[in-house]
């Protein structure tokens, strides 16, 4: 992503933001409400066009290429919204289609998915009859039943208790291999415990792009845990 | 991996194919397409009756005639739901983020709102076979009324569907489509043209919205046998052009 910013009328969301994901690396993106995180989200998912500078996902940029950006991507958008009569399976079953599997794989990506995301039990109901938590964990399944190389996830753990927030630590990042993974959340410590690195965004500015591992050193020489250097970037930045 | 910006032919079908079945599948399973067909096919279906059992006539204009005014409501309560409902729950930025072109989101709910729609048509078949039982019905002149009553609600199923579109509820997609539909009917109305003849005689405005926007000349030529091109470009042109709006709108307008 480079200079990325985008304009809502006259209200600037997002504001010149440039960085890069790794395959195999995970980063957590972190910042307030309305700090302009589910629109740079949005923005690499294809649904909302930067009103100026580029964002290439897996080598397509994703203004001239949106088909190419969304075959490689694996999107949970910032609400979650799925289609309430549908039961599951056939959700998933839909969601894994759409984007091409069918025949041994389709089954196979489709086990996978319900295995990974704990679903067997609820496969039959309606989505709109299973918990908050429940179908927190279908829109994880449909966005990774293609097995993407690039999985962005808005606010993943959300509707989660946690012993669900615990688990799906470990699926994180047990799903990094070889795979670029952007995340979002409010959560700090949930954010310092999964990621690689760390992103601060507020008032639509990126504030910091910096490893998890310089952040413990920081906070060793500080002799201060990380949660406190990271709020000191939010303040000290957002203040300057 | 295909890296085409834009889905090769059977790729599209076979999204909008799937789309179409899972719209379809919505339908049925919140029972608004059994309440919307039922209630189509009593409420035409008794019209009809009544007017056979006053004329006694074996054909089906009765029941044609009637079906310009009753589409301009029970059409636009099939496409309200249709994208003003996506917008409101949000899932349209799930499903636009898959794989798929606007077009082919747009195809496949029209191909999932004209299914439901031959249903609503499917229902009038009985009277059909009464009439072939009954009498000597035109066989020809039934076909012809039947591709007319079809593209009649291709189109308004198209214009509903851009209306929905524009709307982020239910109801005001509802109300907006049902006065359009209004106008594509009335327009064409023996009674309407005159009256706006008369406001402006030396442009005769009534003349001109009949012969060029109205859906009724069309339909009725279909509904007297007659199977004339300009009608055939005038409901499908349409209805493309509607179709193209809706993927533009589906395009343009996010948040």
């Amino acid at each position: 992503m480079e200079g990325a910013t985008r304009w809502y009328g006259s209200t600037l969301a997002v504001d010149d933001v440039s960085f890069q994901v790794r395959p195999g690396e995970i980063v957590g993106f972190l910042g307030p409400n309305g700090a302009g995180k589910s629109t740079l989200l949005k923005m690499i998912s294809t649904w909302l066009p930067p009103t100026t500078g580029r964002i290439v996902v897996g080598g397509h940029d994703v203004v001239r290429e949106p088909l190419a950006v969304r075959r490689r991507l694996g999107y949970l958008p910032e609400h979650n919204s799925l289609y309430e009569v549908m039961r599951v399976d056939r959700f998933l079953e839909f969601a894994a289609r759409i984007r091409g599997l069918g025949g041994s794989s389709l089954r196979e990506r489709l086990d996978w998915a319900v295995e990974s995301c704990g679903l067997r039990e609820v496969l039959s109901k309606r989505i709109h009859e299973c918990s908050k938590g429940y179908r927190q964990r279908i829109g994880v399944a449909a966005a990774l039943v293609h097995d993407p190389p690039v999985i962005v996830l808005d606010e993943p753990t959300h509707g989660l208790d946690p012993v669900q927030v615990v688990a799906f630590r470990g699926f994180l990042r047990g799903l990094r291999q070889g795979k670029a993974i952007l995340f979002s959340s409010h959560v700090l410590s949930e954010v310092i415990a999964i990621s690689d690195r760390i992103l601060v965004i507020r008032q639509g500015r990126l504030l910091a792009d910096t490893p998890v591992d310089e952040l413990e050193r920081r906070a060793g020489a500080a002799g201060a845990d990380v949660e406190a250097i990271v709020l000191d970037i939010v303040t000290t930045a957002g203040s300057a | 991996m295909r890296d085409a910006n834009a889905l090769g032919g059977g790729e599209a079908l076979a999204a909008a194919g799937l789309i179409a079945r899972r719209e379809l599948a919505a339908s049925f399973d919140s029972s608004i397409a059994y309440v919307y067909t039922i209630g189509f096919v009593v409420l035409a279906n008794s019209i009809f009756m009544n007017e056979f059992f006053l004329t006694g006539t074996a054909d089906m204009t009765a029941y044609f005639d009637r079906l310009p005014l009753l589409l301009a409501i029970f059409l636009p309560a099939v496409t309200m739901r249709l994208w003003a409902e996506e917008k409101k729950h949000r899932t349209i930025e799930l499903l636009l983020t898959f794989p798929i072109g606007p077009r082919e989101a747009v195809a496949g709910k029209y191909a999932a709102a004209l299914g439901l729609y031959a249903l609503f048509l499917a229902g009038s078949l009985p009277i059909v076979v009464m009439l072939f039982v009954l009498g000597k019905p035109d066989g020809g002149l039934i076909a012809s009324g039947y591709l007319g009553a079809f593209l009649l609600g291709a189109q308004l199923i198209a214009s509903g569907m851009f209306f929905s579109g524009l709307a982020r509820d239910q109801i005001v997609a509802f109300v907006t489509s049902s006065l359009a539909a209004f106008a594509f009917v009335l327009s064409g109305n023996d009674r309407v043209v005159e009256v706006l003849d008369g406001l402006w005689p030396s442009l005769a405005p009534g003349t001109i919205l009949s012969e060029s926007v109205s859906v009724r000349p069309h339909f009725d030529a279909f509904v007297r046998g007659s199977i004339q091109l300009p009608s055939l470009v005038y409901f499908c042109g349409m209805s493309a052009v509607f179709l193209w709006m809706t993927a533009l709108v589906l395009r343009e307008d996010r948040t």
